[in-house]
């Protein structure tokens, strides 16, 4: 977890320009006297274990039931808004050069990498279908489906969430997010789509339906689209 | 010449001399670079025994690391004193490999910046040499930059850059040192330079 706070890192001010700074003893600084770990950008961090995703996740159902889902979602996606425009702030200030002057991927990498050396898990972007309004993001290690194993159904809302905030903010253009595959399933990795509502509600559907991952994305190269 | 032209930026990033022959002196120096990097055996044989006296198999990477120091510091001086005449061996060797390595997708110039790689990549390589610490190479430099070359499509670029890398320190280095090398920036390019 992290929050954004106006603290000096002090790996940082001695090499304020040095792009490989995601190591763990880099990226995070500790302090033992005020008790706080703040990383390379500024915002302070909070370590937590397991146990509290558990805990998130179970008393979230708890409390709201079936909108437990709709609930995480929505809190991924105001993160991943108020994230793009902390990011855009980073990423001028470290690179000296605007976030839509900058190659694609390699935008969305240094995106990525604070998330990353957090423990969100590493990620890999498929950008192949994006002329047609749609594309797919994998996650590997995702933290709140590692935690909770094999439940049967897909649980990273929360990373859905934070995608559709993320993209709709740096495209600016309003897309959604869905979970198509989980590790949570019992399959290896976590596979999002990302893209307008149409297409979300879609796959939604055919996911109801009984539609694997490459099922869905077969039928979107295909055209096929919810009528 | 490419190589002065690029001088005065690849100069700031020049790491500090090693003069340390003795333990005793490396064993103060270790306490000055934990400051900013971590011995990752080191580290963590002093957690695994905690409360008990290390086993022999236990001490043979400190063992080894000790026969070998003199040849590591050895190596990383000569490395850092010959590194501009690598790098621009390096870079001749690649040219002739791939004439247009060096021109970007635009095609803009890209031999300063590919220099300026080079120079860290061969830097971050003989503090590994020295440290005999593949860990943290890969932990705070070349987890991430595989990640960026293959969102830059340099992958290729990496792969040429370290096999000449191999090429152009055997010629300078005996070969007990080139052992120490070559293995390093062998793991660089298959790291950085395979697409998946």
């Amino acid at each position: 977890m992290s929050i954004t706070l106006e603290t000096e890192h002090s790996i940082k001010k001695k090499y304020p320009k040095r792009h490989n700074h995601y190591g763990f003893r880099d990226f995070f600084q500790f302090d033992p006297d005020k008790g706080t770990i703040v990383d390379w950008n500024g915002s302070q961090n909070i370590l937590t274990t397991e146990d509290f995703i558990v805990g998130l996740v179970e008393g979230l159902q708890e409390e709201v039931g079936d909108a437990s889902a709709a609930t995480m979602y929505t809190i991924g996606c105001e993160w991943g808004t108020k994230d793009a425009f902390f990011f855009e702030k980073w990423f001028e200030k470290e690179f000296d050069r605007n976030v839509r002057q900058t190659n694609l991927m390699f935008l969305l990498e240094t995106w990525w990498w604070p998330f990353t050396a957090q423990g969100w898990g590493r990620w890999e972007v498929d950008m192949g279908d994006r002329k047609q309004g749609f594309m797919f993001i994998n996650i590997f290690d995702s933290a709140v489906a590692r935690t909770l194993g094999d439940v049967g159904k897909p649980v990273c809302y929360l990373y859905a969430g934070l995608f559709a905030g993320f993209f709709t903010e740096l495209v600016k253009k309003q897309l959604s997010c869905i979970e198509i595959q989980c590790y949570s399933m019992g399959e290896t990795y976590c596979k999002f789509l990302l893209g307008g509502q149409d297409r979300i509600d879609a796959a939604a559907f055919w996911m109801n339906e009984g539609a694997t991952a490459r099922d869905i994305e077969k039928r979107l190269r295909a055209g096929d689209i919810l009528r | 010449m490419i190589w002065n032209e690029s001088l005065n930026t690849i100069d700031e990033i020049r790491p500090p001399r090693f003069y340390a022959i003795h333990i005793h002196t490396f064993v103060q120096r270790i306490a000055l670079l934990r400051e900013f990097t971590m011995l990752s055996q080191l580290e963590r044989l002093s957690r695994e025994v905690d409360g008990r006296y290390a086993s022999d198999a236990e001490l043979t990477f400190m063992i080894d690391y000790v026969r070998s120091f003199n040849l590591r510091v050895q190596t990383y001086q000569k490395l850092q004193e010959l590194e501009s005449t690598i790098i621009q061996q390096t870079y001749n060797r690649m040219r002739s490999i791939d004439p247009q390595i060096f021109v970007g997708v635009n095609r803009e110039d890209l031999t300063r910046k590919c220099l300026y790689d080079m120079t860290c990549g061969l830097r971050a390589t003989a503090t590994a040499v020295l440290l005999n610490d593949l860990d943290t190479l890969q932990e705070r430099l070349l987890f991430w930059l595989q990640t960026i070359m293959r969102s830059l499509g340099k992958t290729h670029t990496c792969d040429v850059l370290y096999s000449s890398l191999q090429e152009v320190v055997k010629q300078h280095l005996t070969p007990p040192q080139a052992n120490l090398v070559c293995p390093i920036l062998e793991l660089n390019r298959r790291i950085l330079g395979s697409v998946t």
